[in-house]
């Protein structure tokens, strides 16, 4: 998680890395401000997740949106 | 709407040699899931043998979608194949429940337990599965519970793959032609992570209304807990990652009672879980 991390952080890319049963979890940074992840992004983030051992990666979407309903 | 008669020479060739196949057992019961292979399978098996000569069998379940049940009862009824359905209770199986690598092992063998006897009592010659050449190449731990109790897989033997069978159910005029693959609900759950009632409705909730939402193709909602992670077919990912729409996706996938939601940003992968337990490469 820390390497995926501080690769996204290098690249200007704002997220926090959660991991779920080998999964890299991207959470957006809502402090920074939800900004539209471009084709060209996705790719890097891809080869980044690659090299720091992530066979799979994620971006978690609406991360401040409404709670779990239970109706 | 193209013909057989459209189809390569050597694909009609394949597709021959399972007619004979076919009509030298005199009968069959297929074990059917209303997915391309078996369907095609149970269609020309009809057309092969006869009504009293194909009896197709469909193994009910809470890791069946209901929407593959009734698509599966509506190709049966169309087709005049004549249709059995089971319930196969796999999910009572502790050792499927479980989730170990080789969970498809333990469904298959209370499928096969199930099915095999129920064709020996009404007389059929032989039980097929709708495994393909392709199928044959993959890390399929249920093939092995097919061979343990004599169930064939004809379009494996008669060299068909998956892209042919295709082709030929086209010419066939069969909607499943273009159906994407449709694994059981069980292959959304990672290894390790018990199997139950309650998971699998909620994943099928979950891509019934991201179906709702207007994803089409391919698409599984992974679980991971509080978590699912969704995916959808590589080439459709920027779109739903526009402004508004992963908001759209998480609201529906809520909706079946996951927390939280992520799209994989790589798509669609089949056997992706195979992937991340390491049981095939990356």
């Amino acid at each position: 998680v820390k390497p995926l991390e501080s690769l996204l952080r290098d690249a200007g890319l704002s997220f926090t890395v959660d991991e779920r049963d080998g999964v890299a979890i991207l959470v957006p940074d809502l402090a920074a401000g939800l900004t539209p992840l471009e084709a060209a992004d996705r790719a890097r983030i891809l080869q980044m997740a690659r090299d720091a051992g992530f066979t799979h990666v994620a971006l978690e979407l609406d991360p401040g949106g409404a709670p779990l309903s239970r109706d | 709407m193209t013909g057989v008669s459209d189809v390569s020479g050597d694909i009609q060739q394949k597709e021959r040699a399972l007619l004979a196949w076919l009509r030298s057992r005199g009968s069959v019961v297929v074990g059917y899931s209303g997915g391309v292979d078996s369907t095609y399978l149970a269609v020309v098996a009809r057309e092969a043998l006869g009504r009293d000569g194909a009896l197709a069998v469909l193994g009910r379940s809470a890791s069946v979608p209901d929407d593959q049940l009734h698509a599966a009862r509506a190709v049966a009824r169309d087709r005049d194949v004549p249709l059995l359905e089971l319930d196969t209770g796999e999910t009572s199986d502790p050792r499927y429940a479980a989730n170990p690598v080789n969970r498809c092992y333990f469904c298959k063998s209370v499928l096969w337990e199930t099915l095999v006897p129920a064709a020996r009592e009404r007389g059929y010659a032989a039980v097929v599965d709708g495994t393909n050449a392709d199928d044959v190449h993959e890390y399929r731990p249920g093939a092995q519970a097919a061979r343990e109790h004599g169930v064939a897989s004809p379009l494996a033997e008669a060299g068909l793959t998956k892209d042919e069978i295709r082709l030929l159910s086209r010419a066939r005029g069969l909607a499943t032609w273009s159906q994407p693959s449709a694994p059981c609900l069980a292959s959304r759950i990672p290894y390790g992570t018990e199997v139950t009632v309650e998971r699998l409705q909620q994943v099928a909730r979950a891509e019934a209304a991201l179906r709702a939402l207007g994803i089409e193709g391919n698409l599984r909602v992974r679980y991971h807990g509080d978590l699912a992670r969704v995916e959808i077919d590589a080439p459709t990912i920027d779109r739903w990652l526009e402004p508004g729409n992963g908001a759209r996706i998480a609201a529906a996938v809520r909706s079946a009672g996951f927390a939280r939601v992520a799209l994989d940003l790589r798509g669609f992968r089949s056997g992706s879980l195979n992937v991340l337990s390491g049981v095939v490469a990356a």
